[in-house]
């Protein structure tokens, strides 16, 4: 595509054809992102889809808004909670083994399965600590964000981030280390 | 900096947010083993909260949501046009609601400009004279990437966009998913992502075909009944909406009828235009085809907005440089062989391939060089069988019908299209593959 498609996008889409910009230049990172908070790509891709459809019809009164990917990974945060949430109380939804294999991916089983281990070992690991912890150190370590466009995401300041962070890792450093694992 | 600042400084690493800070930290961390055992730990953590794998989006995503998001835009253009036809029905006034009441039906002889109907688009063109710029959303069946002319009526519908500055000089943009063409007052060019190829041409090079109609939106209708291959037309009114219906047969030569319904003017189709009663300002157009008896839509516009600001960035493209570039007729490099007609373009394009000699094959195609995908894909295919060429409908060159097998072991059966009416009269392969 066109180099320009490639470019950061700095302000909300208005038209379908800037949509279809954003979305080329955002997908794969929202619906990682989105995979691994819950567990398998298809649900990830349903909401990240929500997400969109979302960012389109609320376009015109998002229009000042300037860097747009915090948001979208303030959406599909908030789409994912909200769907873990319903899963925790609807246990039909919960995502089968299967599933969390399709998420690590490979074509080797054993990998699969290896990987499948981790990744539900990470995901619980952030579950045992508090979640606007949590959702700070996803953000950072899941998609890169920086700290600034993490504050956008979540509704506050960088200084805060930046503790959230700072304490969740100290927490974490503790459960690994009780858990015998490499942190000392 | 002391441990305490170090280590506050920390997570700032790798992103380097604040290079001057990152930089301390990091000439902290060479003269503090205690403070270089701590970072190693929380880089440690860190690495065990971060997925072991990338996730990508699959393939079908993005078509998917734009999908959604057209069928969104329907919707809310629908509810908009509802809403403000019902508001400007009232405000226009019981005198213009006699007139319209008076006239609902306005029939016109596809070739007199001289009844009401002319008044009402002459009311609209100057209507539109104040228009300093359209922008215009809407879907289309087509194969994405392909060319704009390109319809089919079993296609998926694809969104496209139109963007037009009445700046001086002119400046258009029109674009679908894997193709754009952008005009910046001088000259046209299009890009198509999916062979990372791009044209060049002057400002009416017929890159967009059937919808350049669109980018003079104040002329349509006055285009449109001037034009003298309109069966007929039918303008009606109602609820603040003027709607004028255009009807055409096919035009070309259909015995063979490989090119019908392949484009607007290949079908027989009805062009809806409508417009604002108030305003006289045009609000949509939806296309239909008639297929077997039956209408299918395959073009509507939905969403026109005026004199938005345009941002210039939208007129100029930025090209990799790695792009493949067109190259005109005379300037392709002679070929092997003389080539006596359809047939033989069509076998020396499909002999080159099929030995993989890719210079030879730029005697045919006209692009500058030939893409490594195409090779990937194409090379050492086999053709089965080479049929006599013919042509359809207003096409100038010829459809040659082939079969070939692809080396991944697949068979193709199409019609190749070739043609020399250029000034040069060289052959060359111009889709169909």
């Amino acid at each position: 595509m066109v180099a320009e498609t490639t470019l950061r996008i700095v302000s909300w889409p208005q038209t379908i054809m800037e949509f279809d910009r954003l979305i080329e230049a955002t997908q794969d990172e929202l619906v990682h992102f989105a995979s691994y908070r819950l567990g398998n790509r298809e649900d990830a891709e349903d909401v990240v889809q929500d997400v969109y459809v979302q960012a389109f019809r609320d376009r015109e009164k998002r229009r000042d808004i300037t860097n747009v990917r915090p948001y979208l990974f303030r959406m599909t945060g908030n789409r994912c909670t909200d769907l873990l949430r319903a899963r925790s109380s609807h246990p039909s939804l919960q995502t089968s083994g299967e599933e969390a294999m399709e998420v690590a991916g490979g074509d080797d089983p054993f990998d699969s399965l290896a990987a499948a281990q981790r990744i539900a070992g990470l995901r619980s690991l952030l579950d045992r600590i508090p979640a606007r912890e949590a959702e700070v150190i996803r953000l950072r370590a899941w998609s890169e964000l920086t700290f600034r466009e993490v504050a956008i995401a979540v509704k506050s300041s960088v200084p805060t981030v930046k503790s959230r962070f700072r304490y969740g890792v100290d927490r974490l450093r503790k459960l690994l280390s009780l858990q015998g694992g490499p942190i000392q | 900096m002391t441990c305490q600042d170090a280590r506050e400084g920390f997570i700032d690493i790798p992103k380097e947010e604040s290079s001057r800070g990152v930089s301390e930290v990091l000439r902290h961390l060479e003269s503090c083993a205690e403070c270089r055992l701590y970072f190693s730990a929380l880089q440690d953590v860190l690495q065990a909260v971060t997925p072991p794998h990338r996730i990508a989006a699959s393939s079908q995503f993005r078509e998917r949501v734009m999908k959604r998001i057209v069928e969104e835009d329907s919707r809310q253009t629908a509810r908009a046009r509802s809403y403000w036809g019902r508001t400007k029905w009232i405000t226009a006034g019981c005198a213009a609601a006699l007139l319209l009441f008076l006239i609902p039906v306005l029939h016109i002889g596809g070739k007199g400009t001289s009844s009401p109907a002319a008044t009402l688009f002459a009311q609209s063109e100057d209507a539109m004279s104040k228009v300093q710029s359209v922008d215009i959303t809407g879907r289309i069946r087509t194969l994405p990437g392909d060319n704009f002319e390109l319809i089919g009526a079993n296609y998926d519908f694809v969104p496209i966009e139109i963007w037009r500055d009445y700046s001086t000089p002119p400046r258009w943009r029109v674009e679908k998913p894997g193709r754009v063409v952008v005009m910046d007052g001088k000259s046209a060019t299009m890009y198509i992502s999916a062979t990372n190829q791009v044209v060049s041409g002057p400002p009416k090079a017929g890159f967009i075909e059937w919808l350049r109609p669109l980018l003079d939106p104040q002329s349509i209708l006055q285009n449109e009944l001037a034009d003298k291959s309109a069966l007929s037309a039918q303008v009606t009114e109602s609820n603040g909406v003027t709607t004028a219906a255009i009807h055409r047969k096919a035009q070309g030569d259909f015995t063979h009828d490989w090119a019908r319904n392949k484009n607007i003017q290949g079908s027989d189709h009805t062009c809806t235009y409508r417009f604002d009663s108030v305003s006289k300002r045009l609000e949509g157009l939806q296309v239909n085809i008639t297929v077997d008896g039956r209408e299918i839509t395959v073009a509507e516009f939905t969403g026109i907005r005026y004199n938005e600001t345009l941002p210039p960035t939208l007129f100029s493209l930025q090209l990799p440089k790695n792009v493949i570039a067109y190259v005109a007729p005379a300037d392709m490099k002679p070929a092997a062989v003389t080539l006596d007609g359809p047939r033989d373009a069509a076998a020396y394009f499909f002999d080159s391939i099929a030995h993989e000699r890719w210079d030879d094959l730029l005697a045919v195609m006209p692009v500058s060089s030939v893409p490594d995908s195409f090779k990937k894909r194409y090379g050492g295919l086999q053709v089965l069988s080479l049929g006599e060429p013919f042509q359809s409908g207003l096409y100038r060159g010829f459809f040659v019908p082939y079969q070939i097998r692809l080396p991944n072991g697949s068979t193709k059966t199409h019609n190749l299209a070739v043609r020399n009416d250029n000034p040069a009269h060289r052959w060359m392969f111009d889709g169909g593959f």
